[in-house]
């Protein structure tokens, strides 16, 4: 499938900065032929993420079906991180999508984006998980070594094409960002994110004053939003 | 570079986005938040910078297989027999579960009992619907008894020796058509009538007899939408000379007299 092809399932979702995105605008206002665009077509197609929320609020599950083809990778991806157990990783996909769909109906758009939500869900969940092990492992003394899974299998999924570019696109981003950090900043925001660590459970861990940790913290994200905001899942109005 | 922090709350929104504070530091920092728009825009656009840190990591496939589990799960939390969590902060990091085991154990019994409800509320379903269907079908078994037995003696009455059949037509026209099936010895007949127009609401279709050049009504009847009736039992005078039987429009009810038109008419053969 060439770039351009899998443009053409592009959906209303914005997608600042994805060159498939961008390159398909520019060639749409420069060859505007009715045999390319018969009508505003494929770009107003697919539901709105908010729109599938409202849809899977009234009670339809189908929206979570259409939630689950756009982001289950992106879910199953953090929450693999943060346990490392291909089977942990799958429970809390499950366990976030059901509980996407009971509280739908509280879901405050102002809040911030679908993706958004979902992805936090799913890390809270995946943390949750990772903390009952752990403690379970404790209490029974066996400290078993759970080691992650062998590397995972790729390319078994059929996504949006669109999508995964989107994600490839946004992830590259995102790991620029990172790297442009300080470490000790990088260190202090990636355990408080995949491993759950208070910004004091983090200076303890590393020693450091608190107050330390809560500036990297503070001034790590700030720089982080200002490099990511063209890449956010959605754009604030 | 050490700013000295905390002369702001708002200097936790990032913490906070990123689920970094203790549950109390967080609680704090949301009665903040309710009082300030500009802090709760900046805590969403935080937010969408920590969501997106999930894609920093390396990219994991689902096994395809997992779709359908997902939409099974939905589907069982159909029911929603779970109290959804507390409503402040849905889905957003923030409070630390007391205790994760405790809160397991619980969700697994509460989900086998559950599964054991649904399962057996579908149980029930299913065998009430059995129940009904079953219900629906000697209904309609009896409903069709009953009409064999109507046609029965329908074709009885019609087939049996010395019934002789009158048609009451409007000047020879085949439609619309009464056919009266008349029992000389038993003084009845049965009304058979095809193709008329059914009359509007508070009106009716009312039989006459032309008994000595004089009519003597009969029988009122209404016919389906396509226009169809079967009347029985319907009794003709016995004395004197019944030489016609026709067919008016008259209030519901029937008259006395016709009020309307002769719409159908047939003589009757003589003695």
């Amino acid at each position: 499938m060439t770039p351009l092809a899998a443009c053409g399932t592009v959906g209303p979702r914005i997608r600042l900065g994805v060159a498939c995105g961008l390159a398909f605008a520019r060639l749409r206002d420069r060859f505007l032929h009715p045999w390319l665009m018969p009508n505003p077509g494929p770009v107003s197609s697919a539901p709105a993420d908010r729109d599938l929320v409202a849809q899977a609020a009234a009670g339809d599950e189908r929206a979570i079906g259409q939630l689950y083809d756009r982001y289950a990778t992106v879910l199953y991806t953090v929450a693999y991180r943060i346990s490392g157990q291909r089977a942990d990783a799958e429970e809390v996909v499950i366990e976030s999508f059901a509980q996407a769909w009971r509280d739908a109906a509280r879901f405050e758009p102002g809040r911030g984006s679908v993706a958004g939500w979902l992805t936090m869900i799913a890390r809270s969940r995946a943390l949750d998980l990772v903390r009952a092990r752990s403690r379970r492992e404790r209490i029974t003394q066996t400290a078993a070594a759970d080691r992650p899974d062998a590397p995972l299998a790729m390319g078994a999924w059929r996504g949006d094409p669109a999508d995964a570019l989107d994600r490839t696109e946004r992830g590259r981003q995102v790991r620029a960002a990172l790297d442009d950090l300080s470490p000790p900043q990088r260190q202090a925001i990636e355990l408080a994110f995949f491993e759950g660590l208070s910004q004091s459970e983090i200076a303890a861990r590393l020693n450091e004053p608190l107050g330390t940790v809560k500036t990297r913290v503070r001034l790590g994200m700030q720089k982080l939003r200002t490099a990511l905001r063209p890449f956010f899942f959605e754009q604030s109005p | 570079m050490s700013t000295p922090d905390e002369t702001s709350p708002r200097d936790l929104a990032a913490a906070y986005a990123l689920g970094a504070l203790s549950a109390e530091e967080a609680r704090a920092f949301e009665s903040y938040l309710a009082t300030s728009p500009e802090a709760r825009q900046e805590v969403a656009e935080l937010r969408e910078t920590a969501a997106l840190l999930a894609l920093s990591a390396p990219e994991a496939q689902p096994d395809p297989g997992l779709r359908a589990r997902v939409l099974d799960a939905v589907a069982a939390g159909k029911v929603r027999p779970l109290p959804a969590p507390p409503a402040t902060v849905p889905s957003w990091p923030a409070a630390r579960r007391p205790s994760p085991l405790v809160w397991g154990a619980l969700a697994a019994a509460l989900l086998a009992a559950v599964g054991l409800g649904v399962r057996s509320a579908r149980l029930a379903d299913e065998l009430a619907q059995r129940d009904s269907t079953i219900a629906q079908q000697t209904r309609t078994l009896a409903e069709q008894g009953r009409q064999l037995a109507a046609r029965d003696s329908t074709l009885e009455s019609v087939l049996s020796p010395g019934v002789e059949l009158v048609q009451l037509t409007a000047s020879g026209d085949p439609d619309p058509r009464i056919q009266l099936f008349w029992d000389r010895q038993h003084n009845t007949a049965l009304l058979r009538a095809s193709k008329l127009k059914p009359v509007p609401p508070g009106r009716t279709y009312q039989l006459w007899f032309i008994k000595d050049g004089k009519p003597v009504p009969s029988v009122t009847f209404n016919v389906a939408p396509a226009g169809d009736a079967v009347i029985s039992q319907v009794s003709v005078p016995a004395e004197g000379q019944v030489s016609a039987a026709a067919v008016t429009e008259e209030p519901a009810g029937g008259s006395p007299q016709p009020t309307t038109p002769v719409l159908l008419v047939g003589a009757l053969p003589k003695t």
